[in-house]
C-alpha cells in the first residue's frame, strides 16, 4: 500500500496519512498510535479550516454528510469516515491545547477553531482597519463580519471578534462602544510610535 | 668435563658474535628502510589516488564499492575511523562521509518511528536518506546504509539490519521480534500492509486464536501496527506500519 497525498475538489492537499484506512479508527488500545493520529487530524483540520475559512467544527459534521467538512472527515476513495467518538476525542484535545474553544461554553459538541490565535486575529483586524481607513470611526460588528468588500475577517464569529478587540484594547488600539443597536468598536492608531 | 676455553681463541669467538650482531642489525636496517620507502611510496600513491578520486568515491556508489572491495582485498579498512586508520581516513574523508550518513540514517529512523514502530524497510530508508541529502550530496545505496549502520554499533543504540523473509529491514528500537511477528511482517509485505486473521490461518496454518493473539499483541503491546475497524470484509483488519510506503 502506498500512502499518498490527494488534492480535493476545493484544492486542499490532504496528507498521505489520510489515504490510510486505520487513520479513521480510534486506536484506543495503543496510546502512541492514538496520539500520532490525533496530532495528524488536528493539523489537517486546522489547515483545512484555514483553507476554507471555516470557524466551527461540530461532532455532528462527522455524523452527517453533505456539509462543508466532507472532504476531510470522510474519504470516499477508501470508503472510510471519521467516527464521531474519535472526532470528540480530537476536539477535546484541541481544546486542551487552546487550538479551539467550546462555543457556546458548557457543551462539548461544537468548537470555535483557532486556526489563527486571538492575538493573530487582533493583528489582522487592526491591519484591516488601518488599510481601509477605519481608524477613529465607529464600526458596528456587522460592518466587520460582513463588509461590502470581502476581507480576511469576512464571516468571523462575533465571540472571536470580541476576543480580538479585547486583545487590542489591552494596548489601547481599540475600544468597545455601546451603540444604538448593539455593540460597536473604534480603532486607534498606535500612539507615541 | 669441559674446560673453559681461555687464551686467544676466546677473544676470537666474542669478536665473531659482535660482528654477527652488527651485520644482522645492518641487514634489518636496510629492510626497515626499504619498507619505509615502500610505505612512503604507497602513501604518495594513495594521496594521489585520494586527490584524484575522492569526489568519485563520495558521489558514485559503484566506484565506492569497487574501492571498498579493493581495500578489503588488501586488508585495509578505509572506514576504520580517524583513530584507527589515521591518515588513511583523513585523506579520503570517507570516515566522515560514513558518519554523516549514519547521522542521516538516525534522523530518518527517529522521525519515522511513530509511523512504522521503529522498523523500516531498507529501500524506504535509502529513499528517505537520499531525499534528506539532496541532489548534490550524491547517491547512496543499500550497501552504504548497511555499512553506516555498522559504524553506529558502538553507540549501542540498537540499530540493526534484520532479515524478514528475504527482505532487509532496519530496526531502530530495542525490540526483539518473535517468530510470529516475523511471519506477520512477511505476510504484510505480500498483502501490502493489510493483514487479517484469515490471512495467517490460510498462509501459515495458524489457528484463529493464535492469529488473533499475535495481531493484537503486535498492535497493543508493540505498536507495530494499527487497526482498521471499518474493514468491509472482516470488520477488523491490522495494518502493519513497516509494510506501508509513504509517498509525500
Amino acid at each position: 500500500m502506498h500512502a499518498s497525498t490527494f488534492t480535493t475538489t476545493s484544492g486542499f492537499l490532504l496528507p498521505s496519512v489520510h489515504s490510510l484506512p486505520p487513520f479513521f479508527t480510534l486506536q484506543a488500545a495503543c496510546p502512541p498510535a492514538l496520539a500520532k493520529f490525533t496530532d495528524d487530524w488536528i493539523k489537517t483540520i486546522l489547515a483545512y479550516a484555514r483553507h476554507r475559512q471555516l470557524f466551527f467544527l461540530k461532532v455532528e459534521d462527522a455524523e452527517t454528510t453533505g456539509n462543508e467538512w466532507d472532504e476531510v472527515l470522510k474519504n470516499e476513495r477508501i470508503n472510510r469516515k471519521l467516527p464521531p467518538p474519535f472526532l470528540e476525542h480530537i476536539i477535546s484535545t484541541m481544546v486542551t491545547r487552546n487550538l479551539a474553544v467550546y462555543e457556546p461554553a458548557k457543551q462539548t459538541r461544537t468548537v470555535l477553531l483557532h486556526w489563527r490565535l486571538p492575538q493573530e486575529w487582533a493583528d489582522t483586524l487592526h491591519q484591516w482597519a488601518t488599510d481601509t481607513g477605519h481608524l477613529n470611526t465607529i464600526l458596528t460588528f456587522y460592518e466587520i463580519t460582513d463588509p461590502p468588500v470581502d476581507s480576511p475577517l469576512t464571516g468571523i464569529p462575533v465571540p472571536l471578534l470580541r476576543h480580538a478587540i479585547q486583545e487590542l484594547a489591552k494596548t489601547n488600539l481599540a475600544q468597545i462602544i455601546s451603540i444604538a443597536d448593539g455593540e460597536g468598536v473604534r480603532f486607534f492608531a498606535p500612539s507615541g510610535r | 668435563m669441559h674446560r673453559r676455553r681461555v687464551g686467544l681463541a676466546a677473544f676470537d669467538s666474542r669478536d665473531q658474535a659482535r660482528r654477527f650482531n652488527e651485520l644482522s642489525s645492518a641487514l634489518s636496517k636496510t629492510q626497515v628502510d626499504h619498507l619505509q620507502g615502500q610505505l612512503a611510496q604507497f602513501r604518495t600513491a594513495l594521496a594521489h589516488f585520494a586527490a584524484e578520486h575522492r569526489d568519485d568515491i563520495r558521489r558514485d556508489p559503484t566506484f565506492r564499492h569497487a574501492f571498498q572491495q579493493m581495500c578489503a582485498s588488501i586488508g585495509v579498512d578505509p572506514l576504520a575511523g580517524p583513530r584507527r586508520a589515521g591518515w588513511w581516513a583523513e585523506m579520503l574523508g570517507l570516515g566522515d562521509w560514513q558518519y554523516e550518513l549514519g547521522v542521516q540514517i538516525v534522523d530518518v529512523c527517529v522521525s519515522t518511528r511513530d509511523r512504522n514502530g521503529g522498523i523500516i524497510e531498507i529501500s524506504e530508508l535509502v529513499r528517505m536518506v537520499t531525499k534528506l541529502r539532496g541532489v548534490q550530496a550524491g547517491a547512496v545505496d543499500e550497501d552504504d546504509v548497511m555499512r553506516s549502520i555498522k559504524t553506529l554499533q558502538p553507540l549501542g543504540a540498537g540499530y540493526q539490519v534484520i532479515d524478514i523473509g528475504g527482505r532487509k529491514m532496519v530496526r531502530s528500537v530495542f525490540k526483539e521480534l518473535n517468530d510470529d511477528q516475523t511471519s506477520i511482517l512477511v505476510v504484510a509485505h505480500d498483502t501490502g500492509g493489510r493483514v487479517v486473521e484469515e490471512d495467517l490461518m490460510k498462509r501459515k496454518g495458524w489457528t484463529r486464536e493464535r492469529a488473533h493473539l499475535a495481531l493484537e499483541n503486535m498492535y497493543a503491546s508493540d505498536g507495530l501496527c494499527w487497526i482498521d475497524d471499518q474493514d468491509e470484509e472482516s470488520g477488523r483488519s491490522y495494518w502493519i506500519s513497516a509494510a506501508i510506503q509513504w509517498n509525500e
